[in-house]
């Protein structure tokens, strides 16, 4: 589904990814874990198509297409889902119309019309009370106002709703309770299914506790330097990022 | 006298040739002052970043033209068949001005539906003449070459009542033309009216207009006032709105300006007594190279009262707009609370606003506040709308609308919000397809 090889990516001059290769395959959960500063948030941007990082060598498919030469909307359009580290407010633009408008977005892409409002609104409330959100928040502006956890689960409620191919979560458990902790996960599980992919971001072994990835892989200085199971993720959890580099440097 | 860009000799032999009806003193009078006064120049600090000289190029053009008569310009069926078009999408008591003349029909119209407390007349039909404002030197110009005056008073607060709708259309389907429109509105103690005031085009040659409206809103009066414009882009327009309130008083007004090729609109407030509450808002959209200025003055003469203010604007290509938002708290006018703000979005790099929020505090006992702010489009909000599928297009409308809602959503008169809310999406379409189509 997703094959990402040699990647190189800057940023300005500073190199970022340098060489970075991945293979994700539908009904896989992968997780990947590094340090602060290892390139993790900008393999999950690159994918989604943030225009500021610099594609300098490598290559990058997803469903057989070229993904580097896509628009964001595009890359969205066909499944992609980025969930935000930090997710944008955006005031007066309306949670609601975001969601259909995106939703219908997608569905005009595989030949579907356009859902119609009771249909959208039942749709919505349902994933809603799935991710124990208040309903209100449907109708205020994007993000605006929301609590960490809120923001968190409004991503989570965006992908439920969208259905992606592939979904991206970067760091979604960082800055969460237990309580938003326990509900985000329950909608990520919900979501896992034979012909998805989902990669999670994450610094800590914590969302791996309640989401069990397939495979594991340790990101440092812009490369993979190490890949398994879920194992992998409680040996870290145990010794820390530092044996991770010192066996790379070793 | 001091030199003009109005060619003055061609501005006395068109006045002398006017009829002489009841107004020829009101003109008379005010050829003398305007004769007296400077023609704006951007010399002049309130003139800086608007040049006037296209509007009085066409001004003497059209006043050369008419040495030897000035003849009432008729309705055409084309025109009436565009008044009826515009009149009919929203829903208000309606009178129409044309080409500087109180169209009969919608007059007679109106005064046989006998709105309670309501009285609508027009200088050429009626003994009684209005006060004809003309302190400034572009009301003295509009004064010296009017041909009629649209005069409403209102003394009732009659529930649930339509708006009153005022239709500002001039024709340039044959010709270039150069027309001046007064409005003279007076609410007695406790009256209650609603106002549109709608400015439209007919035809394709250039249009100067000059247009005066004299408000007066006595103790408890409340006024809500909706100015739409939305001119050709062959259009040069100077607007001037002034109001004096009273005890108690409140005027809400919202000015939409999306057309026109050079805009001018001054807003001349004046809090006469304690109580009175003044709300100014505003929205422009800008394209191409249109030019539009708002300059709006509120005097707090006495206190307590207070004074909201907020424009915004959004601009595109090679537009270029003007705000100055001037309050003065006269010593004396103790607790008075003025807020003013100003807000923009550039989606261009060769669009330019030009902002000036003014305070000038004669008194202690006040809470003044203003500001400005300048933007482009937010890079990440953009971002994040293109990641969920909405294309640049679609992501820029999004972001736009919810900026210029702010304003449209607090549009006075509900009975319009629908129309405007139609006519800025539009505008809005126009703007953003010029950026990322």
């Amino acid at each position: 589904m997703l094959e990402i090889r040699d990647l190189h990516v800057r940023i300005g001059s500073t190199d970022i990814l340098t060489g970075l290769t991945l293979t994700v395959n539908a009904g896989e959960v992968h997780a990947i874990m590094g340090p602060n500063g290892s390139g993790k948030s900008t393999l999950a941007q690159v994918i989604a198509g943030h225009e500021d990082y610099q594609v300098t060598g490598g290559s990058v498919t997803f469903l057989g297409r070229n993904l580097l030469e896509l628009e964001p909307e595009e890359r969205a359009r066909l499944g992609l889902f980025l969930g935000f580290q930090y997710p944008v407010e955006i005031p007066g633009v309306n949670n609601a119309y975001l969601l259909k408008a995106a939703l219908n977005a997608r569905r005009k892409e595989r030949g579907q019309a356009e859902i119609d409002a009771f249909e959208f609104l039942q749709l919505a409330r349902e994933k809603m009370t799935l991710l124990d959100m208040d309903p209100a928040l449907l109708n205020r502006s994007v993000n605006e106002g929301f609590s960490g956890g809120e923001k968190k689960r409004n991503e989570i409620l965006q992908m439920a709703v969208l259905e992606p191919v592939l979904a991206i979560l970067d760091e979604t458990d960082s800055g969460l309770d237990i309580d938003a902790l326990k509900a985000v996960s329950k909608g990520v599980n919900a979501m896992r299914h034979p012909d998805r992919a989902i990669i999670l971001v994450t610094h800590y072994q914590r969302l791996l506790g309640y989401v069990e990835p397939d495979y594991v892989h340790v990101l440092s200085k812009g490369q993979i330097v190490r890949s398994g199971d879920k194992s992998l993720a409680i040996q870290l959890e145990d010794m820390g990022y530092d044996w991770i580099r010192e066996a790379a440097a070793g | 006298m001091s030199s003009h860009l109005i060619d003055f000799a061609l501005l006395e032999q068109a006045v002398r040739k006017l009829p002489g009806d009841a107004l020829h003193p009101v003109r008379a009078n005010a050829l003398a002052a305007f004769g007296q006064s400077e023609f704006p120049d951007q010399r002049q600090e309130d003139w800086k970043y608007t040049n006037l000289a296209p509007a009085a190029k066409l001004s003497n053009a059209w006043l050369r033209k008419r040495t030897t008569a000035i003849e009432a310009h008729a309705v055409s069926a084309l025109l009436q068949e565009q008044i009826d078009q515009i009149v009919a999408k929203i829903p208000a008591r309606w009178v129409v001005i044309a080409n500087g003349l109180v169209e009969t029909r919608s007059l007679h119209k109106l005064a046989a539906q006998q709105p309670a407390g309501l009285t609508v007349r027009s200088a050429a039909e009626s003994a009684h003449l209005p006060t004809v404002v003309a302190g400034d030197v572009m009301s003295r110009f509009n004064a010296a070459l009017i041909r009629d005056v649209l005069h409403i008073e209102v003394s009732a607060n009659p529930e649930n009542d339509k708006p009153i709708g005022i239709l500002i259309i001039d024709d340039a389907s044959d010709e270039a033309s150069v027309t001046q429109t007064r409005i003279v509105i007076e609410l007695e103690e406790r009256a209650h009216a609603s106002f549109i005031e709608l400015h439209a085009t007919a035809g394709d040659n250039q249009q100067f207009a000059n247009c005066v409206c004299n408000m007066r809103l006595a103790g408890g009066a409340k006024a809500r006032y909706v100015r739409i414009q939305e001119r050709g882009l062959q259009h040069y327009q100077v607007g001037r709105l002034t109001a004096q309130l009273e005890r108690n008083s409140e005027l809400k007004h919202a000015a939409f300006d999306l057309g026109g090729a050079l805009i001018r609109n001054d807003i001349d407030i004046a809090i006469r007594e304690p109580g009175a509450a003044v709300e100014l808002l505003g929205l422009y959209l800008a394209s191409g190279r249109q030019h539009i200025d708002n300059h709006t003055r509120i005097d707090h003469c006495v206190g307590p009262a207070t004074s909201r203010e907020e424009y915004r604007g959004i601009l595109n290509d090679r537009a270029r707009c003007v705000f100055n938002g001037k309050a003065i708290v006269h010593a004396g006018a103790d607790g008075t609370d003025a807020r003013q703000s100003n807000h923009n979005l550039l989606l261009s790099d060769r669009a330019e606003i030009d902002t000036k929020p003014e305070l000038e505090i004669y008194a202690d006992d006040v809470k003044c506040s203003h500001g400005a702010t300048v933007g482009q489009l937010d890079p990440k909000a953009l971002f994040y709308l293109r990641s969920r599928g909405l294309n640049q297009s679609e992501a820029a409308r999004a972001l736009t609308r919810a900026f210029a809602e702010t304003i449209v959503e607090r549009t006075p008169v509900a009975e319009v919000r629908p129309y405007i809310q139609a006519i800025v999406d539009r505008k809005l379409q126009s703007l953003i397809d010029g950026e990322f189509a």
